[in-house]
């Protein structure tokens, strides 16, 4: 037997490659929109903000031409096996990774109303601490997508309960400022969308991870993660007693 | 209500019984030893696909399974092939009468110099399948009905079967080898002398005949395997080294064997 890494028909390697750098590609332009916007609405910089609204259109396109190009490897090599899960988890995570970049970007159009008015605490720091966390467990999935490694994906996909709770938290923040000073419930309406967004990146790079597994066992992660998240279910701090 | 569990389950449950047990086979040509203690289990109404590179003894062990090798003088055959329970090399065996239980159908047309109608009425008449003529004309119909071929040639049965395109040899072929009311139909590269439209047919007629036969076909193209079958052995080297659901084997092959030929990486 020869190499088994590489292709008889070596173009088929090519084509393979280079929907893997798109992804790649794809995903750093991601990793920066997210920290971007998140630090675009702490540093209250509505140039960055514009930026990041500007940049998702690169990362749609991307998607565009992943899409593409993964029909036309099924369509003209007949994938199977590890080939075809390359082609199917590409296709996955690009739509994974479009969503990332349009709530990014959602982050910087909020960013621009949030500096017309006053500051709310310091919660605009703790959504840049929640980003970055969804940042680096981003980082980490697209390494565990390069380097087939599952342990990694999975740590990535336990990662994600500490990013639903600190929303929950973030959530209580919010109820707490609105209930203070109705004049903050419009920034905070913002400010809500915005960890609620962060939350949703989080559950996107779960998928993400998610795929890497497939990638690399042909299965999905056997168990459901247990749903953390609870503020759909959270009642105000004047209905439970505990108040503010 | 819709259960993706069960359908799961449903799905896994389709067990058919076994047609043909092949036991610890070994196979040499001469020194050269061709299959290494091969143990496969083929289902009745099911459609099993020998794949692997070329030399890997896929064609070889297909020929076990009617006795094509004992024409081959230096070949020696070890081990038990049970026909339903019944080992086919018990010297109490006759090969003809093995061969019209297990038919085959090859890679080249070979439609005899005869008419069409000849040529599927030749093995009912060797093995006395039909009392009188009417008998015969009716299993000439049936046969070439089943072989998806009647409505070609029903107005020119008597015109010499060389006379056919290779597509509709092939077909008569096939309706010549289920003439016989086999069990089992071995097929050795039937697709590979034909164009992508007569390819389409003659799967399409495989998959009809999957309803009342156990088929095994050789192939060397992977993705008919994947089309037509819902069994697939890989052999490579004289061993058989996965032997599973066709779905499984081409998405998630267990032996890293398997994988590198199916995806192109091993020829």
């Amino acid at each position: 037997m020869n190499d088994l890494n590489n292709h008889i028909v070596s173009a088929f390697d090519r084509e393979l490659e280079g929907i893997q750098a798109q992804i790649m590609k794809m995903g750093g332009l991601v990793e920066a929109s997210i920290m971007e916007a998140a630090a675009s609405l702490e540093t209250r910089d509505i140039e960055l903000a514009e930026k990041v609204r500007a940049g998702d259109k690169v990362i749609d396109d991307l998607e565009d031409v992943l899409n593409e190009e993964a029909a036309r490897v099924i369509a003209l090599r007949s994938p199977t096996a590890t080939d075809l899960r390359v082609v199917l988890s590409v296709m996955r995570m690009s739509a994974n990774l479009e969503r990332i970049g349009d709530l990014s970007k959602n982050i910087a159009k909020r960013t621009g109303v949030l500096v017309q008015m006053p500051p709310v605490g310091d919660t605009s720091t703790s959504l840049r601490r929640m980003a970055r966390e969804v940042e680096l467990m981003l980082k980490d999935a697209l390494d565990a997508y390069i380097q087939r490694d599952e342990a990694l994906a999975l740590d990535v996909i336990a990662r994600d309960e500490d990013v639903d709770k600190m929303h929950n938290t973030m959530f209580r923040e919010f109820l707490t400022f609105m209930l203070e000073d109705p004049s903050n419930i419009t920034a905070c309406m913002h400010l809500h969308f915005i960890a609620k967004n962060i939350e949703r990146m989080g559950d996107h790079v779960t998928s993400i991870a998610e795929q890497v597994v497939f990638l690399a066992t042909g299965s999905k992660p056997d168990e459901a993660r247990l749903k953390k998240d609870k503020t759909s279910t959270t009642l105000g701090p004047q209905h439970t007693g505990n108040g503010a | 209500m819709y259960d993706v569990q069960t359908h799961r389950a449903e799905k896994d449950l389709i067990v058919n019984d076994i047609k043909i047990s092949a036991k610890n086979v070994q196979v040499h040509y001469g020194d050269t030893h061709a299959i290494k203690d091969v143990n496969v289990e083929i289902e009745a109404k099911c459609v099993t696909a020998f794949i692997g590179p070329s030399g890997c003894g896929k064609s070889t062990f297909l020929r076990c399974l009617n006795r094509m090798n004992d024409t081959i003088d230096i070949c020696r055959v070890q081990g038990e092939i049970l026909l339903d329970g019944d080992n086919i090399y018990d010297k109490r065996v006759d090969p003809v009468q093995l061969r019209a239980k297990v038919g085959m159908v090859f890679q080249k047309p070979n439609p005899f110099p005869k008419s069409i109608y000849d040529n599927i009425a030749y093995g009912p008449r060797i093995h006395g399948l039909a009392r009188n003529k009417a008998e015969l004309d009716e299993i000439v119909e049936k046969s070439l009905r089943r072989g998806a071929i009647w409505d070609e040639v029903k107005d020119r049965l008597h015109a010499p079967g060389t006379g056919l395109s290779g597509g509709q040899q092939q077909r008569l072929c096939i309706a010549r080898a289920i003439a016989t009311e086999p069990e089992v139909l071995l097929m050795d590269e039937p697709c590979s002398a034909l164009d992508p439209i007569a390819t389409a047919q003659v799967e399409e007629l495989i998959d009809e005949l999957r309803q009342d036969y156990s088929v095994v076909i050789v192939t060397h193209s992977m993705q008919q395997a994947a089309r037509v079958s819902q069994k697939t052995a890989f052999f490579h080297l004289g061993n058989l080294v996965e032997f599973g659901e066709t779905g499984k084997i081409f998405t998630n092959p267990e032996d890293p064997r398997t994988e590198s030929y199916i995806t192109g990486r091993i020829g």
